[in-house]
């Protein structure tokens, strides 16, 4: 008997990141798409309680389940918050050191985990293609204690330098660098999520350890899809795929229109009997950046 | 001070002695009605070359309405403060009005692609949290801020924030300009003849940008009766001394949404970007701004009421907001 398994790799961060989140922490959420989703299934799953912040300025929103086809519009997404401010005041709760975790996400990261949202290839001047830029996500990035973030496993986007610094990680990785730079010590990039393996940080040389892997594919694999060769935990954790509950709730009541889980790359994974498995297809790569 | 570092970014001087200036000699102390037509208001208080900040975006009670007179008007040259916005940028940059835009985020599609690569505008690098906090350093009437995010990165790099030794603690600390805007455009809620103007929700950066704009036009849902806001001063976000112009705007945000009033038209979201990926935005233009002449002409002829009570109805929420 072997039983298949279907996911995007969006479905598989948000519930990685999901599993993550602990209900006595408070974190700071990018507004919308996977960050949110994160946090929004770990409330409806396991930890009803737990706090975040926009930075639009809504404190603990609790919205009900479930959520609306689209979150396009504010009265959803901050539906029966504790407080609602302005952008100034949530950045300022993240200064005074309230916000344990931040969670973001990234189009390319580099091996002491900073960040770009700005651009991909070429020149500052004429770059090939201009994204949004940091939006909140250099103010989350510098000023809580741990950083999230969630990318997907390519070459172009695990690089050894980035095209463009939107946000910081450890800067040059070298030690205090965040705070030379101005930023609160103690704080940095703690996990960096992808749908093949999940990465943590030397806590001496700032760089990018080799965390956790999915049971489906080798550490050879998970390395031919970086530009840099990052350090490898002795033992390795394993990256659980999501469960049949967890996709049912991401699918049926955090995204029931599907614009955010259905994009990206979709993954069939056997497992049979002993609890091995393995990939029986992959989409491919998909046209996002 | 010591300068550790200096970022390279354009950014207009702080003046605040040359904002106080301007306030005791031009702004008005009276409680006198503001009132005016969006024609007025956008001919009288934006000039060629201002430079314009804005809170909240396409999305969601972003100034859709005067935006759309800006580009009626044929504005030439703006310089715009993009934090937290969305498609704004690039219906202004469509509509040929914009040279400079300060970057937090912005949705930036083939419009802003293509003006990039033509030269047609710069940018200017922050973020989001960077602009409102050069807002609040506007709205405090102080030259500068600092703040403890954004040194060491790209981001800084281009902006024209600096790296100082604290005189204090002697350690790196980032200070960002002020900002104030030669124009502030709010809309809002709720507002009185007089200015005295209600956000409702979580706002993004109202207040700052109220208070650090040289003038400020706000464009509302509805004109309520002065005796409300004295009945509730806690619900106030600016008030009415702040204020040069308020124009009546019923769906002002259109195609975006009121939190707590109408929801966004997504069809009409769908729309734009079809124009925009299809480098049809002329006719986009031409539709929703040029062949109209004002924004209730706009929703009488392109729009119409069945999809405006539609809209209406797909707002369920109402606590929190008007409740």
């Amino acid at each position: 008997m072997t039983e298949t398994v279907t996911f995007t790799d969006i479905e598989s961060n948000i519930c990685t990141v999901a599993r993550l989140v602990e209900e006595d922490k408070l974190y700071f959420v990018q507004m919308a798409g996977a960050p949110l989703m994160a946090i929004l299934t770990a409330k409806r799953m396991r930890t009803p309680g737990v706090g975040y912040v926009v930075e639009e300025g809504a404190v603990a929103p609790s919205p009900t389940f479930p959520l609306g086809r689209m979150m396009l519009g504010a009265s959803r997404s901050h539906y029966r918050s504790v407080c609602w401010t302005g952008m100034n005041v949530v950045d300022f709760h993240a200064t005074l050191g309230y916000m344990d975790y931040g969670v973001l996400a990234a189009i390319q990261v580099d091996k002491y985990g900073n960040l770009n949202s700005t651009i991909i290839g070429g020149s500052y001047e004429k770059p090939e293609r201009r994204f949004g830029g940091p939006g909140g996500g250099n103010e989350i990035a510098s000023q809580c204690w741990r950083i999230i973030v969630m990318t997907k496993l390519q070459k172009r986007k695990f690089v050894e330098k980035v095209d463009f610094m939107s946000s910081p990680g450890y800067l040059d990785g070298s030690p205090d660098a965040r705070e030379r730079a101005g930023m609160p010590a103690g704080t940095g990039p703690y996990r960096i999520v992808t749908e093949r393996a999940v990465f943590g940080f030397d806590e001496e040389s700032h760089m990018m350890r080799l965390q956790a892997i999915a049971p489906w594919i080798s550490v050879e694999e998970v390395l031919a899809r970086m530009d840099f060769k990052p350090l490898i935990a002795d033992p390795l954790e394993e990256l659980a795929p999501p469960s049949e509950e967890e996709l049912t709730i991401l699918r049926s009541e955090i995204d029931p229109g599907g614009f955010t889980l259905s994009r990206g790359e979709w993954f069939n994974v056997e497992r049979d009997d002993s609890g091995a498995m393995r990939l029986v297809s992959a989409s491919g790569e998909s046209a996002d950046a | 001070m010591e300068v550790l570092a200096s970022g390279v970014g354009e950014f207009r001087m702080p003046d605040p002695d040359g904002l106080r200036a301007y306030v005791r000699e031009h702004k008005e102390r009276r409680l006198v009605s503001k009132v005016m037509t969006e024609q007025d208001a956008i001919s009288r208080f934006v000039e060629d070359g201002a430079y314009v900040a804005y809170d909240q975006n396409t999305a969601v009670r972003g100034p859709a309405s005067l935006f759309r007179e800006i580009i009626r008007q044929r504005k030439k040259n703006l310089w715009l403060c993009a934090k937290f916005t969305w498609s704004d940028v690039s219906l202004l940059v469509a509509g040929g009005c914009v040279s400079k835009v300060d970057v937090g985020w912005m949705a930036t599609g083939p419009v802003v692609n293509r003006a990039l690569q033509k030269g047609e505008i710069e940018l200017i690098e922050w973020t989001n949290g960077a602009l409102s906090y050069r807002l609040l350093a506007g709205a405090m009437g102080v030259p500068f801020l600092p703040m403890r995010y954004m040194g060491g990165t790209d981001a800084f790099a281009r902006s024209a924030a600096k790296l100082l030794t604290d005189p204090y603690l002697e350690k790196p600390i980032c200070v960002v300009p002020a900002l104030n805007p030669d124009v502030g455009i709010l809309h809002v809620h709720q507002c009185d003849v007089y200015g005295n103007a209600r956000v409702f929700g979580a706002g993004v950066a109202p207040m700052e940008i109220g208070m650090a704009s040289k003038r400020l036009i706000i464009s509302t849902e509805e004109i309520i009766d002065n005796e409300a806001i004295r009945r509730q001063p806690q619900r106030t976000t600016i008030p009415y001394y702040f204020v040069d112009a308020v124009v009546l705007a019923p769906f002002g945000t259109y195609p975006g949404g009121v939190p707590g009033l109408y929801g966004a038209d997504v069809q009409h979201v769908l729309e734009f970007a079809g124009a925009e990926g299809q480098d049809r935005m002329g006719e986009y233009l031409d539709k929703w701004v040029h062949s109209v002449a004002s924004h209730e002409e706009m929703l009488e002829q392109r729009v119409g009421a069945k999809k405006l009570l539609h809209l209406r109805q797909e707002e369920t929420v109402r606590e929190g907001y008007y409740e």
